[in-house]
């Protein structure tokens, strides 16, 4: 393979897996953004994300019935987590919601392993994503630049959102002063409960979509958790356009890293963050700098 | 108040009592003290999947021992315990069974790591260790202790079938990929020395971390590397993760891919994207001898599925340590450990002999390749080459061959 292929390709291969990381961890800082609470149970909505798009995929027999569905019925459990138990702890510490979401993420695995069992489970993907289109001769898989555009559209739309809509505008204001919105009328706990659920779907959609790649399996939770909290440290925490900067770094690291330092692979994710916190310890766009 | 706690007791003395009748029924049957083995088992963690068969395993041979009276006259009873595939945990647990259960027989430990951090403590336990699964070399070679005893194929003799197989392909250079831990590069030296006896170059490996998600890197490589043939040391879900996207990179039209194992857990999780694929199998449930279709139909009858290469294997140990008890007449360390040193046992998979010189098993090593039947929901390995035992078995205390 020439030098020019093989950076076109590769770059592909780090925009896919960026969109993949961003999905991770943009949910998540949206949530810390809003909420200032870590939600440890990220990961396992990523995980449920993907179990529920197989069974809805399988169970209809189209894929995009799961893609569509999953991060509604996750996000939908996200909500009612948060309106059931999350909201009672507002007055508490930091640790009750490390707690509680730790909860559930024993409580979801064990979900999952009763549900689903341990065996991985193949999403099947539709005919016209399964395809190759060829790149200087090379076979590349149609999926990963249906991942890159689909991580490119949510990022567009998030950021649409938060920019020109009012909704945006409140959950922009709630995430720098809740009490003064709170003071000017706006119901903030229905903000916190709308937003917690969006984060939670925007895990499982990212879970839906690794599926295909990854096969849904129990594993996918903790490894999910450690690259979505390196997102969001490495943005900044609660920074949306930090997520994205985030897990393009991230992602042309590992791709490139993982290239030339094959025996450095798993370290370059966490020595690019160490790298960025000595530099900018409140992370790349995070305020607390 | 009073009421419902009154309520409560009430269900707790039922329960209790119910409880009590329970184990109490098949008592009479056996008045004496179980056999108690313990199962120290990654039950969680990337490797549960392995886990969860070696365990089903060793559930339906106990259920079969019992159900026919016990070993010696005595029930089987097992002591599950879940270690999430580290090493600290696995010795920890070991040791609560050793103490606190009295444990004396331990199997089902899932992880090479595992074990390797077991078998050092296994003198001081007086407790015997019989491998279900564990592939490390080491094991039976410069970590073996006198109390260790591995029934199972190593990883050395797994690689082995499939080099041999390979001294008489037509494909010429390979490439390794293997997971970045000691099953990993422990199996991919042993391909790499049977490369170059069978005088086909391997021109170089890569590792990937455990808990890898994106393997594009990895195939970029593997292209780059021009080798008709790649070799694959990856389990569980990294190994699965792997060949869906070799799949969408449509990385088998180029390069044969070869690995050292082949389980029915990872087609089934990967679909087609196993097709095609030419691999080792420790315990294929498609071999064809009575032993092992009777074996297959009693598994069936029990779970309605297929037992998968794992559960084969680990099911193999459990009727070589059966035969070892029987022998032995005891469960003590000592008896037992000269009763399963010679052992000759036919099994599911053939004869295998418990040689004294490094308690591994000798047997017979199995290829297949993973193919679509007709009227199968899941592709399934079939049988394309078996070696026998003294061209699979590496020499005493050795993970290399002679020749």
């Amino acid at each position: 393979m020439d030098f020019f292929p093989f950076l076109v390709t590769q770059c592909l291969n780090a925009l896919s897996q960026a969109a993949l990381l961003f999905f991770l961890g943009v949910g998540l800082t949206l949530i810390f953004g809003i909420m200032r609470i870590v939600n440890f149970a990220h990961g396992s909505f990523y995980m449920l994300g993907a179990f529920i798009g197989y069974s809805v995929a399988r169970g209809t027999g189209s894929f995009w019935a799961g893609l569509v569905l999953s991060p509604l019925i996750a996000g939908g459990f996200g909500t009612a987590f948060e309106i059931g138990l999350l909201r009672r702890l507002y007055r508490r510490d930091a640790s009750a919601f490390l707690m509680v979401t730790f909860g559930l993420t024993l409580v979801l695995g064990e979900v999952v392993r009763l549900l689903w069992g341990v065996q991985g489970l193949q999403l099947q993907l539709p005919t016209a994503l399964a395809g190759i289109v060829f790149l200087f001769d090379e076979p590349f898989p149609v999926y990963r630049l249906f991942l890159i555009g689909a991580g490119a559209v949510v990022a567009i739309a998030i950021w649409q959102f938060l920019e020109r809509t009012r909704l945006g505008l409140l959950i922009r204001a709630t995430s720098q002063n809740a009490e003064m919105v709170q003071a000017l009328g706006v119901d903030v706990n229905l903000v916190r409960s709308g937003i917690f659920g969006v984060g939670c779907g925007l895990a499982a959609l990212g879970g839906v979509l690794a599926a295909p790649m990854v096969t849904a399996s129990l594993g996918m939770a903790a490894n999910a958790i450690v690259d979505a909290f390196v997102i969001v440290i490495i943005g900044g925490m609660g920074s949306f356009p930090g997520s994205l900067c985030a897990a393009l770094l991230v992602a042309f690291v590992q791709v490139f890293g993982t290239y030339y330092f094959p025996d450095f692979a798993i370290a370059a994710m966490y020595l690019l963050m160490l790298l960025v916190l000595v530099i900018r310890p409140g992370g790349l766009l995070g305020k607390e700098a | 108040m009073a009421k419902r706690f009154d309520a409560s007791r009430r269900t707790i003395v039922k329960s209790a009592a119910a409880a009590a009748l329970v184990p109490a029924m098949p008592r009479p049957a056996f008045s004496v003290e179980p056999i108690r083995i313990g199962m120290p088992a990654a039950l969680t963690g990337p490797v549960a999947g392995v886990g969860a068969q070696m365990r089903r395993a060793c559930e339906f041979w106990a259920k079969q021992v019992n159900a026919k009276g016990g070993l010696l006259g005595r029930p089987v009873e097992l002591i599950i315990s879940d270690t999430e595939g580290n090493p600290a945990i696995a010795v920890r647990k070991a040791q609560e069974m050793v103490e606190r259960d009295g444990v004396r027989i331990l199997t089902c430990i899932v992880v090479s790591n595992e074990a390797l951090a077991t078998v050092p403590r296994l003198a001081e336990w007086d407790t015997i260790f019989v491998s279900g699964d564990n592939g490390d070399g080491r094991l039976t070679g410069e970590s073996l202790v006198p109390n260790f005893f591995r029934p199972n194929v190593s990883g050395p003799m797994g690689t082995r079938a499939v080099s041999l197989y390979l001294r008489d392909s037509p494909m010429k250079n390979f490439y390794g990929l293997g997971m970045d831990y000691a099953w990993g590069h422990n199996s991919m030296e042993v391909f790499e020395a049977e490369c170059k006896r069978a005088d086909k170059k391997f021109t170089g490996a890569v590792f990937s971390p455990m808990g890898t998600k994106d393997f594009s890197t990895y195939i970029t490589r593997i292209r780059q590397s021009g080798a008709d043939g790649v070799y694959l040391v990856l389990s569980g879900d990294d190994n699965a993760a792997f060949l869906s996207q070799a799949k969408q990179y449509r990385l088998g039209d180029k390069v044969q891919l070869l690995t050292e194992l082949v389980d029915q857990m990872t087609i089934n999780a990967t679909g087609d994207a196993t097709v095609g694929l030419i691999g080792g199998s420790r315990y294929p449930y498609t071999y064809d001898i009575p032993a092992n279709k009777a074996f297959v139909a009693a598994w069936q009858a029990v779970y309605h599925t297929l037992p998968d290469m794992f559960e084969g294997d680990q099911y193999q140990s459990c009727i070589v340590l059966q035969a070892g008890i029987e022998k032995a007449g005891s469960t003590e360390a000592a008896k037992l450990r000269a009763a399963l040193e010679g052992l000759e046992v036919d099994s599911i998979k053939g004869r295998v002999i418990m040689r004294a010189c490094d308690h591994q098993g000798e047997q017979q090593g199995f290829v297949t390749k993973i193919v679509k039947r007709e009227g199968m929901e899941h592709p399934v390995p079939e049988v394309i080459a078996t070696y026998p035992a003294n061209r699979i078995t590496p020499p005493c205390n050795k993970m290399v061959y002679d020749d």
